[in-house]
């Protein structure tokens, strides 16, 4: 997909502010009694790619129609490159959306389709047709022109739906699981796509999905929602090193999540006891400290514990391995843990095979490995 | 599970009892009909020689051929009307009522007057019409009229006011069912691409019921354009339309004058009919997801 802009140039931002293309301020949605979108504040900077990640029914989609204007917050603002749209229908606002079913118009073929968004902005009809043109070839659909959606490939549709969304070039792309309809082989290849897309057009994508791996490989920011909250927003790479809560923890792949009571405040560290053997913790790098015989939780990657055991590895805990599966080039192992939960032990594939399943192993890890969260594991992260 | 592949002997068996019933019903007597249209001499027989007679007597008759447009006309207005209107309740049944509950009850309440029959619904029309019917003592109440209306019985207008009644809902239904196919997101795309509510409307909505508005608009043609009931008991003895002729013909043993009539209607609705079809390919209705 050689799609390239010819109108939109880098613009730099003229005050000493940087600018936002999105911002959410304490945004709430209710549905009678049930709360969709609970307190939710985002900002998107210029050309961003941010992914809303969570389970279904977490508030992602809602957020994303929020900001589409399909839906009107209850509470809260929305501001689209700084100004305030929060009560503006969505044919007033800089944006486009791809739907998860693509949407496309049954009764139009793909030119006209694609023209549409155009046509609405009142453009000349030699324009749009040019413009038309240009992009389906950018988007190496010219050859379906006179299609209908029905007589179409999934591939073949999201293509149009993309086309169709990009070309009036607005400020905001909304894509509500864009790939999810696909088959799972063309998946990373699109993903890939819209990605160089997103960075040379510039145009901010806000893309929600339930996939991690998406959410990770793509965004530059990952906002993991659960329960209408925000659990945590940040780079792939903080959330997946240090999750903020138990809940993105434990949605996170790779990840094992111990709770306990904090039975002893060293000092950087802390011990915590649960009911599979105490272990120290580092203290947060960010708020308070929890007092002593406070609930909380951590979690330990499944990459940092290890059966190769130094002096290092001062958490250690014996555990049977259940089962062996691999993840790409990881073997993972699993192990049944004492209080019902399971641990898991990640190694690279390439390395021997050393434990196998039904086997004892004593396992442990460095006493930084571990990741304390914020807020009691059962109540959620701080408002 | 077993299929009954097409073009197998079994899926033509099938076909059979209804075939042989449409040959009986259908068939069988529309072959007499135009048989006995062109019946010459003054013998009711089979004997008879055929001729054309029968055909130009009746366009020889300026009343007849007039009759013949008035009735295309009016049922022409008849299909404006009630398309409007059918349009309306059914954007309004699906789209504006949010509430399920309000929904079926809604619909219901426009259907059940459908379990009467058509004869009786028309003939519940004459007391709201008349000099001192409902509608006339309703306007005087309210000082609309100083003194009673007589142009609503027995006349054009009370006419279409009853038929307007008896067909709206089949100018609705087919609409109801497109309108019901039409996913929210595509309304909802076009938004996100700056259309209008009329927009939306117009180049979204609109050109996917069509075919449900020609299946309605077919519906209340064909049933008015047979529609004599009504017509005779709203209308009185002053006013017909072509299906009121055939009766007359029939009544005082014109046979062979009232096969003419019923021949020609029949052309006409026929034409009707593959003018709709030119329209839309109401085959495909819904086929396009």
């Amino acid at each position: 997909m050689a799609y390239e802009s010819d109108t939109k140039e880098a613009v730099v931002p003229a005050r000493g502010r940087r600018e936002l293309d999105l911002e959410l301020r304490s945004v709430r949605k209710r549905y009678g009694s049930f709360t969709a979108v609970d307190g939710v504040s985002l900002q998107v900077e210029k050309g961003q790619f941010v992914c809303l990640l969570g389970p279904s029914g977490c508030g992602k989609t809602t957020t994303l129609r929020c900001v589409a204007g399909l839906e009107e917050p209850d509470d809260g603002d929305i501001l689209i490159g700084g100004r305030e749209v929060t009560r503006d229908p969505p044919w007033q606002r800089d944006i486009a959306m791809m739907f998860q079913d693509f949407a496309l118009f049954p009764h139009m073929t793909v030119a006209k389709q694609v023209g549409f968004g155009l046509e609405m902005l009142k453009k000349p009809r030699k324009e749009i047709a040019q413009r038309v043109n240009q992009v389906l070839t950018s988007f190496e659909i010219a050859s379906l022109a006179d299609r209908k959606p029905a007589s179409l490939s999934g591939g073949q549709r999201q293509r149009v739906a993309l086309a169709r969304a990009m070309i009036t070039e607005p400020r905001i792309l909304l894509l509500d699981e864009p790939i999810g309809a696909l088959d799972y082989s063309l998946r990373e290849t699109v993903m890939l796509e819209l990605k160089l897309l997103q960075q040379r057009t510039g145009i901010s994508f806000i893309w929600v999905t339930h996939d991690q791996n998406e959410a990770f490989s793509l965004g530059d920011l990952v906002v993991v929602m659960n329960h209408a909250r925000i659990e945590q927003q940040g780079p792939p790479e903080e959330i997946l090193q240090r999750p903020a809560t138990a809940f993105v923890a434990s949605f996170v792949q790779g990840n094992n999540v111990f709770r306990g009571t904090v039975k002893e405040i060293l000092a950087g560290a802390l011990a915590v006891e649960t009911p599979v053997g105490a272990f120290v913790v580092p203290r947060p790098m960010t708020g308070a400290t929890p007092a002593l015989g406070a609930t909380v939780s951590f979690s330990v990657r499944a990459e940092l514990v290890t059966d190769m055991l130094a002096e290092r590895h001062v958490n250690r805990l014996t555990a049977t391995c259940t089962a062996v599966e691999y993840f790409g080039s990881v073997r993972r192992h699993i192990f049944a843990r004492a209080d019902g939960e399971v641990l898991k032990v990640d190694q690279f594939g390439a390395q021997a095979a050393r434990i196998a399943p039904g086997q004892a192993v004593q396992l442990g890890w460095t006493a930084q490995a571990g990741v304390l969260h914020l807020g009691s594991p059962e109540r959620g992260p701080p408002a | 599970m077993s299929t009954i592949r097409v073009r197998s002997p079994a899926s033509y068996w099938l076909a059979v009892p209804a075939a042989l019933w449409m040959l009986g019903v259908v068939v069988v007597p529309i072959v007499l009909l135009v048989w006995v249209s062109f019946w010459g001499g003054r013998a009711f027989s089979t004997a008879s020689p055929l001729t054309t007679d029968n055909y130009a007597r009746f366009f020889a008759n300026p009343t007849y051929v007039k009759l013949v447009f008035s009735t295309i006309l009016h049922t022409l207005s008849l299909m404006v009307v009630t398309g409007v209107l059918g349009y309306c309740i059914a954007y309004f049944l699906t789209m504006k009522v949010k509430s399920p509950l309000w929904r079926t009850a809604l619909f219901l309440a426009f259907i059940i007057p459908f379990w009467t029959s058509t004869l009786i619904r028309a003939i519940a029309w004459v007391p709201f019409l008349g000099v001192n019917g409902v509608i006339n003592q309703t306007l005087m109440f309210l000082g609309a009229t100083q003194s009673p209306i007589e142009a609503f019985l027995y006349s054009r207008t009370g006419i279409t006011m009853a038929q307007v009644s008896l067909y709206t809902m089949m100018a609705a239904g087919p609409v109801v069912y497109m309108l019901n196919s039409i996913a929210p997101q595509w309304r909802e795309a076009a938004m996100t691409l700056k259309a209008t509510p009329f927009t939306v409307f117009w180049r979204i909505v609109f050109p996917l019921t069509l075919p449900g508005v020609v299946i309605g608009q077919v519906l209340v043609f064909l049933n008015v354009m047979s529609d004599f009931a009504t017509v005779a008991t709203i209308g009185g003895n002053k006013h017909a339309l072509l299906p009121n002729l055939v009766l007359l013909f029939y009544e005082s043993s014109q046979l062979r004058a009232a096969s003419v009539v019923a021949v020609l209607l029949m052309i006409c609705m026929l034409v009707g009919v593959v003018i709709a079809l030119r329209v839309v390919d109401i085959r495909r209705l819904g086929a396009e997801r």
